[in-house]
């Protein structure tokens, strides 16, 4: 079956079942989508399918199929990172940074659809990405900020 | 084109520095004062000391300057949030005069350059390193300002050095790159007597909030963790875990399960089964395939790990005495108050993982460490190799939280290794991480303090039970040597001005397997002493802040505290106005030299349950080399601190821990952070560290805030309890 991963076709095996994260990981070499806890807990692994934050731990690999696969490898355009990277480094938020990917895609997810978050609306959007070295208050800082640029520079998806 | 001269790797005759003799003289002690008195002497020595540490100061062994002039730097400590791998850079790059992009950050393996026989621990990366890499980095400088001096024809004071060039100071377009002068300057014999150190009134990078250097890699998803290391031709492994605590293995029947599709291997030793395969699934599947047979003990439940954890007064090893807190608590009128804290698990958020490649003559291995020297040790001797044949290569860390002291995924991936002859990558799942490996102990702590007419605390005594810490990790005789657990003790002195003290500490023998996690017992005891404090402020009638003021002591340390408080106050607003339904708490600690203390702000959930809005936490670590890194260090101690305290206990139900994931040991989410304002204060020249300190006082913060709210004093962690891992539905 073929898969469109950041804006690049791959072709994979469709047998045996396995889940998105896995083959991106140990089959196509992108690690940036990490494992956390394999249960939908932690949000470590969050990809977009067609823009929105999923889970890759527990998407199905064909329901990727025929859909656009974003991963935090994709989020930049090249050299010009996207306005939640530049937000998130600007703030210096990630700490360890295993948590870091899930908790971007996650918030490019969130400002895509609602360019103005409120600080509820952000709590919300992320309180199921756990960052177990307590960058929170950061993270929250980030997001904001990230509005901010995305609005300034009109890139928001 | 002639060849550059072969560079001269040896030792300076200063090739080695020992940080801090604590060890070394309290040994010596030892022989005229007897074992509880020597106990003592060590405790007192431990007070606020950097814990010894052995490193090279041969500047050719931490830096090699590249042609164009970049300076790499071989970092010994690994990186796992601590900022360590930028506090570092900024330390180097301030004595050896360069910009701040000149210099480029590299991990050191097992081997070296820079070998570390300590790991990445203890809050002590900045601490102990600071003055060694001060010095081999001016020695390097002095190298080059030699050469420079040489190829120009002037004299070496002459010179001066800024952004990776000497130049001739009163001629400045008559310069030399260090890139230029590398080659003549390494050759150079390294001189006996130590540089002179750039004075602090010129520091420009130490004290700067400097990016960290790690970031930009990962926020591209691009840095490489244990979990993420990849090299050709690797393959998978998986191991069968007991099925319960401490079972062993009796018999294994591999079946048919060599003849699945995609298993290289089956790997059964005399207490080891696993599997190599094509994929991670397949590998676990063929492990889950294994007949295995285990020897089984009782199943052991939750009653038989806290109970036996609880201290008494004149039991366990003094470790701090002052006065006779005994004789004075005979006859007076005591406050006694008991505290008890749970089991926890780490849960950093990359479980273990690692890939090693065992080859005939050699061992490489990824692995995401905090102790890269002890895990190639460990591989090597379940392999039967030297030591010096093994190569430990620290990725980055997803957390480490003291678990990573050990890294068995790497012995796992090393056996599986050599019995497929290709590399093997092993990565645990959540479920084995958290029935696996080794756990934060439950401690019981019994305070009695009276109170003097004047209202000061006339004696105060201190009595900790606690599981193994750090004893686990040492050889028998040293832990006998102590006695108690110097771990489980981190925390438990009184840092305040009172004349009779007793403190000791009981090691209690636990039949689950206990060690490191994030501050040793630093969270437990702060959370004990700290609310005790609190208790002992309101029946003497006195703020809990102007209590401790009173109480600080009059050296320095005592002052840095007073200093620490009143900023903490002064941020707050402490006595002023609270929002309608919220209370405040208050509560400090020193530790590992650094001083810290945190409002916290709370209110009732209209759920039930506790709200904390805010913490204002200020922080002396002496001097900061990174404010920016230090109060983001500060925000997630708060933040993990928080999420222990208000959440986290771990409990074992028929012979398993009862979490196997998330659902049922929930942690801290942006839900439940509070914002939090961090002030940085500088006290001196001399860093500390900030990895674990913040941590300290955050349980007692919101407990004695819930105290001020609403008059229950909360004596036991979890405060919002009830968490006892029931399985998810």
């Amino acid at each position: 079956m073929n898969l469109t991963i950041n804006g690049r076709t791959y072709q994979v095996a469709d047998d045996p079942p396995r889940v998105l994260l896995w083959v991106l990981r140990d089959e196509l070499g992108l690690t940036g989508a990490k494992f956390g806890c394999g249960a939908g807990y932690c949000g470590a692994c969050t990809v977009h399918l067609d823009g929105v934050a999923v889970r890759s731990c527990q998407t199905p690999l064909r329901q990727a199929a025929g859909r656009a696969v974003t991963t935090i490898e994709g989020l930049a355009r090249g050299e010009a990172l996207h306005p939640v990277q530049r937000a998130f480094l600007e703030v210096q938020a990630p700490q360890c940074g295993w948590c870091m990917s899930g908790q971007m895609m996650t918030a490019a997810a969130l400002i895509a659809a609602n360019p103005n978050p409120s600080d509820e609306e952000i709590t919300a959007a992320l309180e199921r990405n756990l960052c177990r070295c307590g960058a929170y208050a950061r993270i929250r800082r980030a997001v904001a900020r990230a509005a901010v640029l995305a609005c300034g520079s009109g890139e928001a998806a | 084109m002639s060849q550059p001269p072969p560079r001269r790797w040896r030792l300076s005759r200063r090739g080695f520095l020992i940080g801090a003799g604590v060890v070394g003289g309290g040994l010596a002690l030892g022989v005229t004062l007897g074992l509880p008195a020597l106990r003592l002497a060590l405790a007192d020595a431990f007070e606020g000391a950097v814990p010894p540490t052995i490193v090279t100061t041969d500047p050719f062994l931490w830096f090699d300057i590249a042609p164009d002039g970049r300076v790499r730097l071989a970092v010994p400590k690994t990186e796992m949030g601590q900022g360590i791998h930028t506090a570092l850079a900024q330390i180097a790059a301030e004595e050896l005069e360069l910009a701040w992009e000149q210099i480029e950050v590299v991990q050191s393996s097992s081997l070296g350059p820079v070998a570390d026989n300590f790991g990445t621990n203890a809050s002590n990366s900045v601490s102990s390193l600071f003055a060694p890499l001060r010095e081999t980095a001016a020695t390097l400088r002095e190298l080059l300002r030699v050469e420079a001096a040489e190829r120009l024809g002037v004299a070496p004071a002459a010179l001066s050095a800024a952004a990776g060039s000497f130049f001739v100071t009163a001629e400045p377009q008559r310069r030399l790159s260090y890139g230029e002068l590398a080659t003549g300057a390494t050759a150079r014999e390294v001189p006996p007597e130590p540089p002179p150190l750039k004075p602090g009134a010129a520091w420009t990078l130490i004290g700067a909030s400097l990016p960290r250097v790690d970031l930009p890699a990962k926020i591209r998803g691009a840095a490489i963790y244990g979990y993420d290391a990849r090299v050709e031709g690797m393959l998978f492994g998986a191991v069968a875990r007991p099925p319960s605590l401490g079972a062993t293995l009796r018999r294994v029947a591999p079946g048919d399960v060599a003849a699945r599709p995609g298993v290289v291997a089956v790997v059964i030793e005399r207490d080891f089964a696993g599997v190599v395969a094509e994929s991670r699934a397949a590998a676990a599947a063929a492990v889950r395939a294994l007949d295995v047979e285990w020897i089984e003990k009782p199943p052991l439940q939750q009653e038989q790990i806290e109970a036996p954890v609880r201290a008494a007064p004149g039991r366990g090893v003094a470790v701090q005495r002052a006065g006779d807190a005994a004789a004075v608590l005979r006859g007076a009128r005591v406050i006694t108050a008991e505290y008890r804290t749970p089991m926890a698990a780490h849960a950093h958020l990359e479980p273990q993982a690692a890939l090693v490649d065992v080859r005939p003559d050699r061992v490489r291995a990824w692995v995401s460490t905090q102790y890269a020297a002890g895990t190639a040790q460990a591989i090597a001797r379940a392999l039967g190799r030297n030591p010096r044949s093994v190569e430990v290569i620290p990725t980055y860390l997803g957390g480490g939280f003291g678990r990573r002291m050990i890294s068995e995924v790497a012995i796992e991936a090393a056996r599986l290794s050599a019995a497929a002859g290709r590399p093997v990558h092993v990565g645990w799942s959540r479920a084995e991480e958290f029935q696996n490996g080794f756990v934060r102990p439950p401690t019981h702590h019994v305070l009695r303090a009276a109170l003097g007419p004047d209202g000061r605390i006339a004696a105060i005594e201190h009595s900790q039970a606690s599981g193994d810490v750090i004893f686990p990790f040492v050889p028998a005789p040293i832990g006998a040597f102590f006695g108690a657990d110097f771990g489980a003790w981190r925390g438990a002195r009184i840092t305040y001005a009172v004349p009779n003290i007793t403190v000791t500490s009981e090691r209690v023998p636990l039949p689950v397997p206990t060690g490191a996690w994030r501050g040793l017992g630093l969270l437990a005891n702060i959370f004990a002493i700290e609310s005790f404090i609190d208790e002992l402020a309101h029946a003497a009638g006195i703020d809990p802040l102007a209590f401790r003021i009173a109480h600080a002591g009059d050296d320095e340390r005592g002052r840095r505290l007073r200093a620490v408080l009143a900023e903490v106050a002064e941020r707050s607003g402490w006595g002023g106005p609270v929002p309608a339904g919220r209370a405040r708490g208050l509560a400090c600690a020193m530790d590992a030299g650094t001083v810290v203390a945190h409002v916290a702000e709370v209110s009732r959930k209209p759920e039930g349950g506790i709200c904390v809005h805010r913490v204002w936490a200020v922080v002396d670590p002496g001097l900061p080399i990174n404010p920016d890194g230090v109060a983001a260090q500060t925000e997630g101690n708060i933040c993990m601190g928080l999420s222990s305290v208000l959440f986290e206990r771990l409990s074992v139900r028929n012979g398993r821990f009862a979490a196997d994931n998330f659902g049922a040991y929930p942690l801290l989410s942006m839900r439940d952070a509070p914002a939090i304002e961090v002030t940085v204060l500088r006290s001196g020249d001399v860093p500390y560290g900030v990895g674990e300190p913040p941590m300290g006082p955050i349980g007692a913060a919101v407990a004695n805030a819930v105290f001020a709210l609403t008059g229950e004093r909360m004596r036991e962690l979890p405060l919002m309890g009830g968490n006892s891992n029931s399985p998810p539905p």
